[in-house]
């Protein structure tokens, strides 16, 4: 057989090296030039209980989601990978640990669960390992031996992953981890002398490796932040964990607050000093953050906050996906309430899209939540960053000198902005306030003053459209069939529609990292030009979609998702070709 | 010590406003005529002037109630924002620059009720910040509710039938909290206050002044007739760096003591990240 693109999952109990598999073999894909995206799943949230995967997909072209069935799963444990053995294709194999197979009664054990239209490869996983290493240590090293050979992968491209993975452990370990890669190598070479063969391009250049969660820690630091405030949350501590280690390396700082009440106020103080700052949190964190985005509205005290969303409502499935946070992004808080809503669909776009972030945030003094999810956050992809694109692109509106003299920090303009200083910079001073202030800044309830400060506040989202990146769209132009999306979800209706248009249906898909405000003017184009739209989302209202029907007055097909798991492709094939069929008929 | 009638404590007040109408007024102040917030701007007002501190580098950010209202009466920047959390927002402001004298004020249901659990972290983080707690023993600005500073049985709107449980005691919170300077005053004994503001700020480190601030509006209870009785300076003999007879004294309800319980010298949380930063600038 010859292939393109391959998925593997390793799947093991705490010890089996399961992330160290996915790493290696990541990593080796990548060095190579190949399109690569893993993703890990524990079962627990506690390390040392109950199993974990790493699902590893690879291919010579560029991937957008981690796609559906698996082309091989390599089970380390025999009980565990039985649930697994679902998601293998028609045609894939399964890899299980032969010196273990009488150790577990026949229900438990995963070779009498093959069926027959997979195939079976007994490895003595535990066996060679040991000889290997001496310890129980290395199965995963001698699973990725075997996986070279049946790939026809080169053996070097591996030997110099493990030298760079465990380089810190000292050469004894290097050696024995390499020995356990043979052994595995040789043991299929001898038993399984197949024909498979991975195509790849020598040519390729090796590429990055990067999480959404690490992009946008780099991405903001990249373009300027100097402070971050947070409190711990799965699946949003990463971006936490990389700002307090590379901060203090800039001149900036990390504080880990008591909650995320206060770890949105010291942003938001930071902020008001002057420093580029922002916190990340995930849902229960948003919900507590709320009457602080309202303050950031009311004082236009800019603020960032990255909302890596997990399942919910309330604590929810901490380690499981889902779009459910849509909502309470655009209209979590008191009062008429603006704010920008982002959301990024890829780790390139959480590197470059947290800079324009920064630069909305700054220069139209407004909150802006960026919204990504466990998925997108966790998982590690090949990307091409252009780094440093955006650097401190926009600055805050200082006043002229002739403002301030006689400063107003509310100053009614055009565009809604006005201009704002520092404490520590002489010239003028300031009070800001969570209440309803004039032109000073000092409160005011009456209602010519309250709808003039309503109606500039909102201006500043009228002026901001013009900055904005355009609506993307893909696909076929032609198509009647229009697709909309957000966030990670991008990923599997871009692989959804390359299905569909092999069998001869065509779509286009409109997608923009801009949910509020948009390009209304592009979506509402976009939309007369479908007869039939499908929004498809992994929540269970239909968020998204809520909100286009209220915007452009659409009736699209909904497709709402069950979360837990990244979007299945072929789910979103499906829709289109029973949507192509009612267009039909 | 001058001790002030109610009435003189606005008459003090418009002295002082006069005197330093220039440099330190901004809006006139909304109080009640004998509020004793009054007391705790005045002080404020002093210590700027004796520190001469520049209204650019003078923030002061305050939560919400009747002692909220501080950042609209002084010559600085003033950050007036939510109910409860302003130690947080004046923490990223003094992170993100470290040279601005930064004050937190708020009042007794802003501090110890609803904004309860900030102030235990700024303190053993020893922030570089003065905390003053307006404390009223009552909601104030909306019109007289228990607070967690009211005494047991206290009736109010809240609580028909008497307040149940039994009143914060915000001193020897801030001393349990790891509160590098704690101070007690009365804003009867107007220059004890603008001195031990005046020290606080100096102070390096979180310094903590719990004011006694009657609301002669709603509270019947907590007066400046009952404090005027149970009130006493400290013991001349007070050393004020045994924290645990600070701890006794600030217990005591008869009396009730004023003036400086502790005090501490130790790095602030700007001398530890200057210590990281220096260690990562070293050459490896
Ligand atoms: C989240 C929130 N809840 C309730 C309020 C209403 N509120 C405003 S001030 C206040 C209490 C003020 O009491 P205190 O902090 O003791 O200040 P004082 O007015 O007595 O000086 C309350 C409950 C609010 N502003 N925000
Ligand atoms: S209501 Fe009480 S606390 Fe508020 S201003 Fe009047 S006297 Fe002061
Ligand atoms: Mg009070």
């Amino acid at each position: 057989m010859k292939y393109s693109e391959i998925k593997i999952r390793f799947c093991g109990i705490a010890g089996d090296g399961i992330v160290a598999s996915g790493k290696i073999l990541a990593g080796a894909c990548a060095n190579i030039g190949l399109h690569v995206m893993v993703n890990n799943i524990y079962s627990a949230e506690i390390r040392g209980l109950g199993k974990s995967s790493a699902t590893i997909r690879f291919s010579t072209s560029k991937l957008y989601s981690m796609g559906d069935g698996l082309d091989l799963l390599v089970g380390m444990v025999s009980k565990e990978s039985i649930i697994d053995l679902r998601d293998v294709k028609v045609g894939g194999n399964v890899i299980y640990d032969i010196s273990t197979v009488g150790d577990v009664a026949e229900e438990d054990s995963l070779v009498s669960h093959i069926t027959p239209e997979i195939q079976g490869h007994g490895l003595p996983l535990k066996k060679l390992a040991n000889e290997a290493t001496g310890t129980n240590q290395g199965k995963n090293l001698v699973a990725i031996g075997a996986i070279s050979y049946f790939y026809s992968l080169p053996p070097d491209m591996f030997i110099d992953q493990i030298k760079s993975v465990f380089a810190h452990k000292g050469e004894h370990i290097i050696d024995v981890n390499i020995n356990a890669f043979r052994l595995g190598y040789e043991y299929f070479r001898e038993h399984y002398p197949l024909n498979n063969q991975f195509e790849i391009d020598k040519s390729s250049e090796p590429r990055a490796l990067t999480s959404g969660n690490d992009a946008i820690a780099k991405g903001a630091i990249d373009c300027g932040l100097k402070f971050f405030a947070g409190y711990p949350i799965t699946p949003a501590t990463k971006i936490m964990e990389i700002a307090a280690k590379e901060l203090p390396k800039l001149g900036g700082w990390t504080l880990q607050m008591e909650d995320e009440i206060a770890a949105i106020g010291a942003v938001l103080g930071a902020w008001f000093a002057g420093k580029r700052a922002m916190t990340a949190t995930s849902g229960p964190g948003l919900s507590l953050m709320s009457e602080m985005i309202n303050l950031s509205v009311m004082s236009e005290i800019p603020t960032i906050i990255v909302n890596v969303q997990r399942g919910g409502p309330s604590t929810g499935l901490p380690t499981k996906v889902e779009q459910g946070d849509l909502n309470i992004a655009l209209y979590g808080g008191a009062g008429d309430s603006p704010r920008v809503v982002m959301a990024p669909s890829n780790s390139e776009e959480c590197y470059s899209g947290i800079q324009l972030a920064f630069d909305i945030a700054e220069k139209y003094q407004t909150p802006v939540i960026f919204l990504s999810d466990l998925f997108l956050g966790q998982r590690i992809e090949t990307v091409t960053i252009k780094e440093n694109i955006a650097r401190n692109r926009c600055t805050r509106k200082k006043p002229t000198s002739e403002q301030l003299e006689d400063f107003l920090r509310y100053q009614i303009t055009d565009d809604g902005v006005s201009p704002m200083i520092v404490p520590g910079e002489p010239g003028a001073v300031y009070s800001t306030t969570g209440l309803e202030h004039s032109v000073t800044g000092n409160p005011n309830y009456e209602s010519d003053v309250h709808s003039m400060m309503t109606a500039k506040r909102f201006r500043k989202f009228e002026s901001m459209v013009a900055d904005l990146p355009h609506a993307n769209i893909l696909g076929d132009e032609t198509a009647e069939i229009g697709i909309a999306g957000w966030g990670s979800t991008i990923g599997s209706i871009l692989e959804g529609m390359d299905i569909a248009k092999k069998k001869g249906v065509k779509t286009k898909l409109i997608k923009s990292i801009m949910i509020h405000p948009q390009r209304e003017d592009l979506f509402r184009e976009f939309f007369a030009s479908c007869k039939k739209i499908i929004v498809p989302e992994m929540n269970y209202q239909g968020q998204y979609a809520a909100l286009l029907k209220s915007r452009y007055g659409i009736k699209p097909i909904e497709v709402h998702i069950p979360a837990v798991e990244p979007v299945s492709p072929l789910k979103i094939a499906q829709k289109i070709m029973e949507t192509n069929s009612e267009l039909s008929k | 010590m001058s001790f002030l009638s109610k009435k003189s404590v606005l008459e003090e007040f418009e002295k002082a406003k006069a005197s330093k109408t220039k440099e330190w007024r901004d809006n006139l102040p909304t109080w009640c005529p004998g509020c004793g917030h009054f007391t705790g701007l005045h002080g404020l007002y002093e210590a700027a002037e004796t520190l001469k501190i520049p209204p650019k580098d003078f923030v002061v950010v305050s939560g919400i109630g009747c002692s909220g209202r501080f950042p609209f009466f002084i010559k600085g920047f003033g950050l007036h924002g939510l109910h409860g959390r302003a130690i947080p927002i004046a923490t990223g402001i003094k992170v993100a620059s470290p040279d601005l004298t930064v004050v937190v004020v708020g009042g007794d249901g802003d501090g110890v009720g609803i904004g309860g659990g900030h102030f235990p972290h700024a303190a053993r983080s020893n922030f570089n910040l003065t905390y003053i707690l307006l404390d009223n023993s009552i909601y104030g600005l909306t019109k007289g509710q228990i607070s967690p500073t009211s005494p047991m049985g206290m009736k109010s709107g809240t609580s028909p039938y008497g307040n149940i449980a039994r009143p914060i005691n915000p001193t020897t919170l801030a001393l349990a909290y790891g509160a590098t300077f704690v101070a007690r005053t009365f804003s009867r004994e107007r220059d004890m206050v603008s001195e031990l503001i005046t020290k606080a700020i100096q102070h390096k480190g979180f310094s903590f002044i719990h004011d006694l601030s009657p609301c002669v509006v709603f509270n019947k209870d907590v007066t400046y007739n009952s404090l005027n009785s149970v009130t006493a300076t400290l013991p001349d003999d007070h050393d004020v760096f045994d924290r645990s007879r600070a701890m006794a004294l600030a217990e005591s309800t008869d009396p009730i003591y004023q003036g400086l319980f502790f005090r501490e010298e130790i790095p602030s949380f700007d001398d530890h990240v200057q210590k990281v930063k220096d260690g990562l600038n070293q050459p490896a």
